[in-house]
């Protein structure tokens, strides 16, 4: 008999926008991992075959939302697919990425079926390996690059005797974990109040635009509201394009140094260079909210149970012009670290007190910048494996909920990669290149001169 | 188990280091490899485990693993 559970609160964020935007492929996901070697695919399927049975939440199913929007969720007992083999070597290795772009844009309809689809590749220039396509209510960035080490590890022991991977840890019991401390009283108690404190001290947030004030004064003229603080969102063009920036490693070491010898998180100095950037073309605006992703890994279980674990809650800060570069990046690391104490909580219960305290209308928003930082790399750390050259690439899924959401992940290189993807509907690819450009000379800046001002630096720049 | 390596067994679930070689004078992040987010949701597991309150400002300056134990021993005492 199936045992069924109700959705987490970072599944529901899922959840919540295929509802809203009316389409699965908001929480589409996918991924290729090659190795530039011949592998024995009857091997390679095995190993993806037992990677389902092994990390649970790979056999996820979903029921149908009911009148209020809530589904629960189940784990199906078996999956025993196919992996089909699917050949695209006479393609050039940029046919190839079209194609599986092509993919990714796809969705899963329906209830109660299975939410995610491997294949099995033979690529150009002699790269083979596998794709998979998912939903993010069954995983993240994070447990997908765990899942293509665990295939690869596992392919790697019955092809060359290597030790067996570890066990994983069961995605069940880690989901009832989960659910028993969102259901914890007192800690629910101690995070509302968190939340609510914060509103009572900063009153309601002001929306900033990447492109500017306009879009706050378009919102408010739509709304015949000159106070309006809140801007609409695009719910009908969901198009997004992306946009990837490398910064090259010296200067990638030169902003990791900053953060190791000033004990600052990589998060709160891109946090910085972000909101300064949005303060700098909102005419010097103070008050400036980012919505930031973080993923609750922090335990082993936690690490290697797979499922969906990334949330974001919105970073709030208002900074004045007089603050110095780096007692800002404290302020924010301040401010997050408080968020991060308090991230057990739902963040679509902070928007229904927004939403009740200010009767924030309907479909506007605070923020319209988002910040995922990845500090792993998606490389297959396997010493077996490591000196063969490999393909990795994340794909789009195609529609986007965020008008900016901005991932930063480290390249295999020790350099840096800024992945800016926007919706077109509401930024060209100029303005993102413009967001990347002072984003970097802020920061650059910042950490040459950490006791400039706020007010100098985005007068420097 | 007494509290202290009770507390050591938690910190491990944590971090890399096994819960015997973790000693009093090790720096949550430094020694530890804690991010800041492994920092916080630790705290939280600090107060369901040994049921106690823990407060805000108390918590952030916490560096290492004695500052901890004796921050928990106060609260239960007090």
């Amino acid at each position: 008999m199936k045992t069924l559970y109700p959705l987490t609160a970072a599944q529901k964020m899922h959840q919540n926008w295929i509802l809203n935007y009316h389409t699965q492929q908001v929480s589409g996901v996918s991924i290729v991992a090659s190795l530039k070697a011949a592998l024995d695919f009857g091997l390679l399927k095995k190993c993806i075959q037992m990677e389902i049975k092994r990390y649970g939440c790979l056999r996820l199913r979903v029921t149908a939302p009911d009148e209020k929007g809530e589904s629960e969720q189940y784990l199906a007992d078996s999956d025993s697919r196919d992996i089909p083999l699917k050949d695209l070597s006479g393609m050039t290795l940029m046919e190839a990425d079209d194609l599986m772009q092509q993919w990714a844009y796809q969705t899963f309809d329906g209830d109660e079926i299975p939410l995610c689809e491997f294949c099995m590749l033979k690529l150009p220039e002699g790269y083979e390996g596998f794709f998979v396509h998912m939903d993010h209510r069954l995983i993240d960035s994070c447990g997908l690059v765990i899942m293509i080490n665990d295939i690869m590890q596992l392919y790697t022991h019955y092809r060359f005797g290597s030790d067996m991977p570890a066990e994983l840890a069961d995605f069940e019991q880690v989901l009832k974990a989960d659910l028993k401390k969102a259901t914890n009283e007192k800690r629910f108690a101690k995070d509302q109040k968190f939340w609510s404190d914060k509103l009572d001290e900063l009153g309601e947030p002001l929306y900033s635009d990447p492109t500017g004030p306009a879009v706050l004064e378009k919102a408010r003229k739509k709304h015949r509201n000159p106070n309006l603080r809140s801007a609409d969102i695009e719910k009908k063009q969901l198009f997004v394009a992306v946009k990837d920036y490398i910064l090259e490693p010296e200067s990638a070491k030169r902003l990791i140094d900053f953060c190791m010898n000033h004990q600052l998180s990589m998060t709160n100095l891109l946090l910085l260079g972000m909101r300064t950037y949005l303060s700098k073309v909102n005419n010097g605006q103070e008050d400036i909210s980012i919505q930031n992703f973080i993923s609750r890994r922090s335990t082993h279980d936690e690490w290697t149970s797979g499922g969906s674990r990334t949330i974001m809650f919105p970073c709030r800060t208002v900074i004045s012009p007089d603050t110095d570069f780096l007692s800002a990046a404290y302020e924010i690391q301040n401010t997050q670290n408080r968020i991060y104490l308090h991230s057990n909580y739902d963040p679509a219960l902070i928007m229904e007190e927004m939403q009740k305290r200010y009767h924030t209308p309907k479909d506007t928003t605070y923020e319209s910048c988002y910040l995922t930082y990845q500090p792993m790399p998606v490389k297959m750390e396997n010493p077996y494996l490591k000196d063969i050259p490999q393909h990795s690439k994340w794909f789009a899924n195609g529609a986007a909920t965020k008008k900016l959401y901005l991932t930063v992940s480290h390249t295999e290189t020790g350099g840096m990669n800024f992945s800016f993807h926007y919706q077109t509907a509401a930024m060209t690819e100029h303005d993102a290149e413009l967001f990347y450009y002072y984003m970097m000379r802020l920061l650059f800046t910042g950490i040459e001169h950490p006791d400039l001002t706020v007010e100098e630096l985005m007068r420097q720049v | 188990m007494n509290q202290e390596m009770k507390f050591k067994e938690l910190i491990a679930q944590y971090s890399s280091v096994a819960a015997e070689d973790i000693t009093n004078d090790m720096r949550f992040r430094e020694d530890l490899g804690f991010s800041s987010l492994d920092f916080m949701s630790f705290l939280g597991e600090i107060e369901d485990t040994f049921e106690v309150e823990l407060e805000e400002e108390e918590v952030l300056s916490i560096l290492t693993v004695e500052e901890a134990l004796n921050l928990l021993e106060s609260l239960q005492e007090a």
